[in-house]
């Protein structure tokens, strides 16, 4: 262990307190909004000093907001249920599918693996708006627009590559040892990839798992995918 | 749970040739993206059109027009000159400040587990979101950041509403969504690090400097690099924060290569224009994934060469 | 709505009760001579023309498309009226106005046949007429079998109804007689001046009469009232900036966004010496007296200061003026509203209008029901309920603004909005030249004037820029 001399110790102590500072202050402070009404969130200069009100929450979840304009009815509820929905299943079906090829791309240099490797992630970085378009179209005919299962396919273009890539960095740094080993002594290659393989990588998996989380609020959802009304009947 | 034996079994009676087996395993997520193509060549094929939605019976092929009429069209140049800007400024600033905050927390304890995963947190809003929450933080009347930048004597600060500080102000909201994915990213890499070289050079008295620069950072290199090709790639095509701050503005200060096509497409219906600017973006990310993937197989095949 | 009242004057049509017998139970229902004579009006047309089938689609569905508005509020909450007349069932999906116009383009550039009407600006329909996504109303309006004969075209404000009618021809005029009525005006927006009365008379200002002296009232408010601005106009880089006050103040001075020449062609006409002084004269407007972050300005923004205090006056939408009047707003009831002629040798204001309307989906897979439909939610009877009893304001029927109990109900709460539409209204109409760039040329024409306020360029060169682009991108559509 390296020994920390007292400069060192105050230099990091401040950076770290900065560093908090400036990334939590703004999630902070529009958690203190949450509880405020207009009039008080508006008040010039601002300032910390309100009675706090649930009237927002609630009006989130029971769907009424009633403002200057009479009441609105709002389906934050059900919006945010899709928007779980969506992520968990996409996430869901991108680990499916990605792990077992970041498996394959990692343990076996195959014939053209670089290329379908580089394939997959090229999909990742096409500019959204590039294919959104003519997709509408497509969707539109296909009758896949609006629906869960257009949603999750359109979703797997950001996430896939995205574990793909990732996942197989950690399996390429486990050693492939370990999993000769188990093979020599008879077991099947499902059995090593789901008893050695997973378990090891496992550590690492919360990342690509927690990175395209906030999905549903990225380009191609706010913009498209996500354009679900706020009230139907 | 079967028992090891019948698992043995049931695989003997169904297995995959060892050739076969990776492309049955890529196999399925290659189709699922497949589909990408269609809309894509569709995409180009409208690049290559005179295409504008409210003039149907003007549809025509004018080739390379479109592409042809950028060269000489400021606007055009501009969108390319803003967006590397962007690009360029948020990845250094991201990079710089995610190594230092994963050097920061580098060592493992509760503290430090605990404010990595804290700082996720930014990671976690939807762009979008984050630009609105930083809209009304800069609101110049009940905005909390245009009070205390009055604190510090910027009376007249205006952030995104004027043109001198509002590529500053979408790069502050950038440097806060995304620099905790760079820091995530480095910290696992930083933890992953075996320790024997850096014992020896502790117990050798190398100056920490040099550690850094000759051990640490070339270690580390392979995971720079993948950080810095996702931000890059996709800060480039940057389109939530700027539009919901912006929408470009003021004048033609953030007019990025996806807020530019969005307004061409859904605004004026120029169907012709958008897709041609969505084609070059895409030719500037195919170029630069393809520079970076090159050199992170490089660094890794000498990684794995050296272990 | 009205049934009691309704049936009370179809008792008396039939005979069973007498006039006075009629009058005395409407009053005691609380209608006024007003509405019951429009009502009447109604009845007695309808018991003359009896034969108009409502129930003819019975048992269709229709789908609509909504923008989150008090007009389609107001609509929603009538909705079971239009299903009991005819049988029709009808279903809906509401959008929030930030995504609403590119659902819209999704939707009909895909040729969905999802929806099959959906409300939309007159500016749009010049986009979608010529790109085949809507129908021709005229088709339905004229044919007295598929329009109920209360129906009475007649009755929609002149300058409202032709505001929506284009002949297809880039630079035609609105509302000419080969014009296709591309969809029906369903509520509008004047854009006039919307001030607190409270702040200016605490500066002891007088209500601006002209451009000049709003610079000045601006000024002063902006001075003396320690901490509001004087006055909101809105800012984004968007054709939303151009339409409201800025426009109406530029066409009030005789300038136009283009020139039509004799064979056709279009070019921009923003560079004449009128139209350079009055750009002048509103960056310095802004620049004195606007919001500091005036090129982030929407509605919305424009709005809310007014309500919150947080300005003096602004020259935008009247209706955004009555809803910052109302509600839980810190300034509800100080807002007094006036018709605003920017030119001082202007007679009268010249309003550019924002209307609501609705359109007909050229791949409706039943545009005879889906008429039946449009033909309630703008008929008269619809625009009665809205405007009394719902926030459906401005109606674009003037029966209804001939209605006591409307008018009533304005002039109680809201000072000066009738006075300002008896003066504002006959000069009130699209001031744009319609054509298929119309977002092209304002979202330039927005980021200029940003750059005039930021004084990125003075306001000649400025112009003269913008010229020659709009004119560039004119001739590259064919057009110029």
């Amino acid at each position: 262990m390296e020994t920390t001399s007292t400069f060192e110790k105050i230099f990091r102590g401040t950076a770290l307190t900065l560093v908090v500072l400036f990334f939590m202050f703004p999630i902070f402070w529009i958690f203190l909004m949450s509880f405020q009404t207009n009039e008080t969130i508006l008040r010039i200069p601002p300032s910390v000093v309100f009675t706090p009100t649930f009237e927002n929450y609630q009006a989130l979840i029971t769907g009424k907001l009633t403002s200057a304009a009479g009441t609105l009815d709002i389906a934050f509820m059900r919006n945010l249920g899709n928007s779980v929905f969506l992520s968990v299943a996409s996430v869901a079906v991108a680990l499916v599918l990605g792990v077992p090829a970041a498996y394959a791309f990692a343990r076996h240099k195959f014939r053209g693996s670089e290329d379908i490797a580089f394939t997959l992630l090229s999909f990742r970085f096409a500019p959204p708006l590039l294919v959104l378009l003519p997709l509408t179209q497509y969707f539109q005919w296909l009758g896949l627009s609006d629906t869960y299962f257009g949603l999750i396919w359109v979703y797997q273009l950001i996430c896939l590559p995205l574990i793909l890539w990732i996942v197989r960095g950690y399996f390429e740094d486990i050693s492939a040892d370990v999993e000769y080993a188990y093979r020599i002594a008879g077991h099947s290659w499902f059995a090593t990839f789901r008893k050695i393989a997973l378990p090891l990588a496992g550590p690492g998996s919360p990342l690509p798992v927690c990175l395209p989380s906030s999905l549903p609020g990225t380009t191609l959802s706010s913009r498209w995918c996500l354009h679900r009304p706020t009230s139907s009947r | 749970m079967a028992s090891t034996a019948n698992q043995r079994k049931a695989a003997s009676g169904f297995r995959i040739s060892r050739k076969a087996l990776p492309y049955v395993l890529s196999l399925p997520a290659l189709l699922v993206c497949i589909g990408i193509l269609v809309p894509f060549l569709t995409a180009v094929v409208y690049s290559f059109q005179r295409y504008r939605l409210s003039q149907p019976w003007a549809r025509q092929f004018n080739w390379g027009d479109n592409y042809i009429n950028f060269m000489s069209d400021p606007g055009f140049w501009n969108t390319l000159k803003i967006s590397l800007i962007y690009a360029g400024t948020t990845v250094t600033l991201e990079l710089l400040l995610g190594l230092g905050i994963a050097l920061l927390l580098q060592r493992r304890s509760t503290l430090n587990n605990f404010v990595s995963i804290m700082l996720l947190m930014p990671l976690m809003t939807a762009p979008a979101l984050a630009a609105l929450m930083w809209k009304l933080m800069t609101n110049p009347g009940f905005g909390i950041l245009s009070y205390f930048a009055g604190l510090i004597g910027l009376q007249d600060f205006r952030w995104a509403s004027s043109p001198d500080t509002a590529l500053l102000t979408v790069v502050l909201v950038d440097i806060w969504v995304y620099t905790p994915f760079i820091m995530i990213l480095l910290l696992a890499g930083l933890r992953s690090l075996p320790t024997q070289p850096f014992e020896a050079a502790a117990l050798d008295g190398v100056p920490r400097t040099f550690v850094f620069f000759r051990i640490t950072l070339p270690m580390l290199t392979p995971y720079i690099l993948t950080a810095t090709l996702f931000r890059l790639l996709d800060s480039i095509q940057q389109f939530d924060i700027i539009y919901a701050m912006t929408q470009g503005g003021p004048g033609d200060t953030l007019t990025v290569f996806q807020v530019e096509a969005y307004l061409n497409f859904f605004q004026s219906t120029n169907v012709g224009r958008s897709a041609a600017l969505m084609v070059i973006l895409w030719a500037i990310t195919y170029f630069l994934s393809n520079v970076f993937i090159k050199h992170w197989l490089r660094l890794r095949e000498r990684a794995r060469g050296e272990s | 709505m009205y049934e009691k009242e309704k049936d009370l004057i179809g008792a008396f049509l039939r005979g069973e009760v007498d006039r006075r017998g009629m009058l005395k139970g409407l009053g005691a229902m609380g209608i006024t001579a007003g509405t019951a004579g429009t009502l009447f009006n109604m009845m007695s047309t309808n018991a003359h023309a009896a034969d108009f089938d409502w129930k003819a689609h019975s048992g269709k569905s229709l789908k609509l498309l909504l923008n989150k508005h008090p007009y389609a509020d107001a609509m929603i909450a009538n909705l079971q009226t239009f299903k009991d007349l005819t049988g029709i069932e009808v279903t809906y999906d509401v959008f929030p106005e930030d995504v609403y116009f590119d659902k819209v383009t999704a939707a009909l550039s895909s040729g969905s046949t999802e929806y099959d009407a959906f409300m939309t600006g007159a500016y749009m329909t010049w986009t979608y007429g010529p790109a085949g996504w809507i129908t021709d109303l005229n088709e339905w309006i004229k044919d007295p079998a598929k329009t109920n004969p209360n129906y009475a075209w007649d009755d929609f404000l002149p300058g409202v109804k032709n505001s929506c009618a284009w002949n297809g021809t880039p630079g035609g005029v609105l509302g000419s007689e080969d014009a296709k009525q591309w969809c029906i005006p369903w509520g509008y927006e004047q854009n006039d001046l919307t001030y607190n009365r409270t702040m200016l008379d605490k500066i002891g200002g007088k209500v601006p009469g002209n451009l000049d002296e709003l610079i000045e009232t601006a000024g002063k408010a902006s001075k003396d009232l320690g901490g509001p601005y004087g006055i909101g106009v809105r800012g984004s880089r968007s054709w939303a900036t151009i339409h409201p006050g800025f426009l109406s103040g530029y066409a009030n001075y005789g300038q136009k966004d283009l020139n039509v020449s004799a064979d056709g062609k279009l070019s921009a006409a923003m560079n004449t010496a009128e139209s350079r002084a009055f750009h002048a004269k509103w960056v310095q407007m802004i620049q004195e007296s606007g919001p500091k972050d005036w090129s982030t300005y929407t509605w919305y923004q424009v709005g809310t200061d007014l309500g919150a205090g947080a300005s003096a006056m602004m020259f935008d939408a009247d209706i955004l003026g009555y809803f910052m009047n109302g509600g839980t707003n810190k300034e509800a009831g100080n807002l007094a509203f006036a018709s605003f002629a920017a030119n001082p040798a202007a007679t009268s204001a010249t309003p550019n209008i924002w209307i609501w309307s609705l359109a007909m989906s050229n791949f409706s897979k039943d545009k005879d029901a889906t008429w039946y439909f449009m033909q309630w939610a703008s008929g008269a009877e619809h625009a009665i309920f809205g405007a009394t009893k719902m926030d459906f304001v401005n109606p674009v029927r003037q029966s209804v603004w001939k209605d006591e109990i409307f008018r009533e109900r304005l002039n109680k709460s809201y000072a000066g909005y009738v006075d300002m539409f008896d003066k504002s209204a006959p000069g009130a109409s699209i001031k744009f030249t319609p054509q298929p760039l119309f977002f092209d040329v304002t979202t330039e024409w927005a980021s200029t004037l940003q750059k005039m306020v930021a004084k990125e360029v003075p306001v000649d060169e400025g112009l003269d820029m913008l010229v020659q682009s709009i004119d560039t991108q004119l001739k590259e559509a064919g057009l110029g």
